[in-house]
């Protein structure tokens, strides 16, 4: 199979909560192998968008399909065989690291032996060996998110899906991440990062996705889009894009409510 | 060790091949079913899942505990009345029938429309079969501990009625357990429909109005013989010439027919709905309305931090669903308790004759005692970390809100509206007098019940148990009041003198009681946020452990 295969594709994507749409017909195509970056201002759709390709949610318009397989028809095949760390670190708290790690492989059928292995170098990989049998209501947020994403790389997924994983990791382990994801895409990985710190995804990531109010406002690499808006860093470039207003006022405005 | 060993060949036989491919034949994932089912029996014993009945066994025993002591008293009179067998099966079987419903819509009600562990698992590749399947197997426990509890005794008690066959207990055990898979699986096939056609934001409201309606059904029942009799329901029945039978038969095809479609809905796309379903609301409007007076309420009762209180009491008991679920039987007992109380309108309150209207401070007592039990328990109890960050002094006043919520909504109001009301009826001077006695011993109901406020409302995990622990309570309570009622009667409303003394008295106790409540209840809050705050799942810790 060629680098340049689609592995996601979104074809005029549409989402509504309720009756409000978040998501206006959005088409964009993954590649295998890439590392792309997902950005945008908060609530602006970038994690309803991961949980389309995630199989958690069905879109209400549009095509979507991810390694081949039409979602939401094949959503347990996707599921399969993506990896999703989500933003918000959701775990069942009375198990220990490791009965949580175990729960997640079995759930995708990986074998006992290699289970066991792969968790053991995870574990070690992210230096949780000595907690892994403390229960995870007693693990600091870092520690949670380190177990979200060992936990979503225990099945060796095609396709692995970001959303915020340095939140609340330290600097050391934010670095072995960056250099997990290259890594990881070097083996042939898709990965799909969604993040507000941008200097992070500039470096990481080989393409951006900016989505704004619901609509794809660009696709390209980081430095074609520094290009094509005239900055010298990415943030710049993202605030162009997104009419960002200046925080000046913003902050001026709140340090005068606190004197009143 | 017996028990043991017999206990692991049916964990064996279970999980062997033959009902592996017998859950196959469902579309159930054998090996991801029993995943789940281990894993929330993990969580239930680690009690990080404690909402469900079927998997708390303590509450089951207690349930079946009652149950069992209510249907022995039922057989014994039976013995002595000696009904044909027939009657005397049906009259059990529909007892089950109506037991289970309740008990079991309750559940599934609270299993598949509140799938909180499901947000943890809704990207794992499980099917919607596989899930609520493992998520209803806890059904199949409060089966087995309610069905024999309610008809173990009475299948062998019936040995004892005139031409009873030897094998008859056989024969009522065998009814009874149908009756219960019936009503288990018309249960999850109901919800099943509910989560096809309604939209999943909508689908708590939805599942509490069910509730509330199996509810109604209930205590209407006793009704139903004089209201078909009203209707001429015989006149609707088919005459001689049409084939009932094929009528029945066509009845129990669209029955089982609607049976199974609800049941395979229920794995269609619900593990796709189980973030809309877990962040719908409660309630039909999502934005909830805000007292005008509670600029009021902060003057009276603790300042801000009291407005603080009864603001988020009120705003929370309009919301919390598991809050909801648990008072919606409340409802119909108003209800019923409204329509009973009418008539009473027409005789005076000190005229020396009884009037329903009598037991409505006790009613009112009664209502708040199952609220103020409910009220420390929440779906939103991961939020209480908030209140960690309340200096310690500010408790008593918050204290006051909560008080005040309670008072102002469930006492006050209600005593307003009526005083209109009686106004009518009675004039103002036995009005009046009235509703201030009723006011100072639904007061004084409330100074007790404010004890039950073991925490924080909305604090803690909600738990199955909980509810059957109460029944005791609840009994005590319906027999004291049925006391005071009877003391009041006698001793206070035969003249206006006797019963504005007694007013008098009881408000002056229900304050000295309230107030003393008050500091029990700050203090319990504050021990309360102590265990919290030693329990870290409840904080996200910054520094690594």
């Amino acid at each position: 199979m060629s680098v340049s295969e689609p592995i996601v594709e979104f074809s005029k994507v549409v989402f509504s909560y309720d009756r409000t749409e978040v998501l206006h017909e959005i088409s964009f195509q993954l590649n295998r192998g890439e590392v792309i970056g997902l950005l945008g201002p908060n609530g602006a759709g970038k994690t309803t968008t991961l949980k389309i390709i995630a199989g958690l949610l069905a879109p209400g318009g549009g095509a979507v399909s991810v390694t081949g397989l039409p979602l939401p028809e094949r959503a347990i095949d996707v599921k399969g065989r993506i990896g999703y760390v989500p933003e918000t670190a959701l775990l069942f708290e009375s198990l220990n690291g490791q009965e949580f790690l175990e729960l997640s492989g079995r759930l995708h059928d990986v074998e006992e032996d290699t289970l066991q292995a792969r968790i053991h170098n995870l574990l070690e990989t992210f230096a949780l060996t000595s907690n892994r049998l403390r229960r995870l209501e007693g693990y600091s947020k870092g520690m949670r998110q380190k177990i979200l994403i060992a936990a979503a790389l225990l099945h060796n997924p095609e396709l692995i899906l970001l959303d915020e994983p340095l939140s609340g990791l330290d600097v050391n382990s934010a670095i072995m991440i960056k250099d997990l994801i290259a890594a990881l895409a070097a083996e042939g990985k898709t990965i799909v990062y969604s993040s507000h710190v941008l200097d992070v995804v500039e470096k990481v990531c080989q393409r951006v996705l900016v989505i704004h109010q619901g609509n794809l406002i660009a696709d390209a690499s980081a430095e074609n889009l520094k290009a094509a808006t005239n900055q010298s860093t990415l943030e710049d470039a993202f605030r162009k894009l997104t009419d960002s207003a200046d925080v000046d006022p913003a902050v001026a405005r709140i340090i005068n409510a606190l004197r009143s | 060790m017996l028990l043991t060993r017999h206990s692991s060949l049916v964990t064996v036989l279970l999980r062997g091949p033959r009902v592996s491919r017998l859950l196959k034949a469902c579309g159930v994932n054998p090996r991801h079913y029993w995943l789940l089912v281990d894993l929330f029996g993990q969580l239930s014993d680690r009690h990080e899942f404690m909402t469900q009945l079927g998997r708390s066994g303590y509450a089951l025993k207690t349930i079946a505990w009652w149950y069992f002591v209510m249907s022995g008293i039922f057989a014994l009179v039976c013995l002595f009345i000696q009904p044909p067998l027939t009657r005397y099966l049906s009259l059990l079987l529909a007892m089950t029938a109506l037991f289970l419903l309740s008990l079991l819509v309750s559940e599934t009600n609270n299993s598949l429309v509140n799938p909180v562990e499901g947000l943890v698992l809704a990207h794992q590749p499980i099917d919607g079969a596989t899930y609520t399947a493992a998520k209803l197997t806890h059904l199949g426990r409060i089966l087995l501990y309610v069905v024999p509890a309610l008809n173990g005794v009475p299948a062998l008690a019936g040995l004892a009625l005139r031409r009873a066959p030897w094998f008859y207990p056989f024969l009522h055990m065998l009814a009874a357990f149908a009756v219960g898979l019936v009503i288990a699986l018309f249960c999850c096939a109901w919800f099943g429909w509910l989560i096809r056609f309604v939209p999943a934001s909508r689908l708590k409201a939805v599942g509490n109005w069910t509730e509330l309606i199996v509810w109604m059904v209930f205590l209407w029942l006793p009704q139903a013989p004089r209201f078909l009799v009203r209707v001429h329901f015989s006149a609707w029945l088919p005459g001689p010439g049409v084939p009932r039978m094929a009528l029945g038969e066509a009845m129990t095809a669209l029955v089982a027919g609607s049976v199974v479609f609800g049941l395979r809905s229920l794995s269609v796309d619900y593990m796709l709905r189980v973030s809309s379903i877990v962040h719908g609301g409660s309630s039909a409007k999502g934005q909830g309305r805000r007292w005008r007076r509670s600029s009021a309420i902060s003057g009276w009762f603790g300042g801000q931090l009291g407005r603080a209180g009864f603001e988020f009491v009120s705003q929370m008991m309009t919301r919390d669903w598991q809050f909801l679920r648990q008072v919606v039987p409340l409802a119909p007992l108003l209800i019923i308790g409204g329509v009973m109380m009418a008539p009473g309108l027409r005789v005076a309150p000190f005229s020396g004759r009884f009037t329903s209207l009598h037991v409505l401070p006790h009613a009112c007592g009664f209502m708040l005692l199952s609220i103020c039990n409910v009220l420390p328990y929440g779906n939103d109890y991961k939020g209480a970390w908030v209140f960690l960050l309340v200096p310690a002094g500010a408790w008593e006043r918050f204290a006051h809100g909560v008080f005040a919520a309670l008072w102002v909504r469930f006492i006050i109001v209600p005593h307003l509206f009526l005083l209109a009301l009686l106004t009518w009826f009675w004039g103002i001077q036995y009005a009046a007098l009235f509703l201030a006695y009723s006011l100072a011993v639904s007061s004084f109901y409330l100074g007790l019940e404010l004890r039950l406020i073991e925490a924080v409302p909305f604090s803690k995990q909600p738990e199955a148990s909980q509810g059957v622990m109460m029944l005791p309570f609840l009994i005590m309570g319906g027999l004291g009041a049925a006391l005071a009622v009877a003391l009041q009667h006698f001793f206070l409303f035969h003249s206006l003198a006797s019963a504005l003394t007694a007013t008098a008295i009881v408000a002056a106790g229900a304050y000295f009681l309230t107030r003393s409540s008050l500091r029990s209840l700050s203090s319990s809050m504050r021990f309360n946020l102590g265990l919290v705050s030693g329990g870290s799942s409840f904080l996200y810790k910054e520094v690594n452990g």
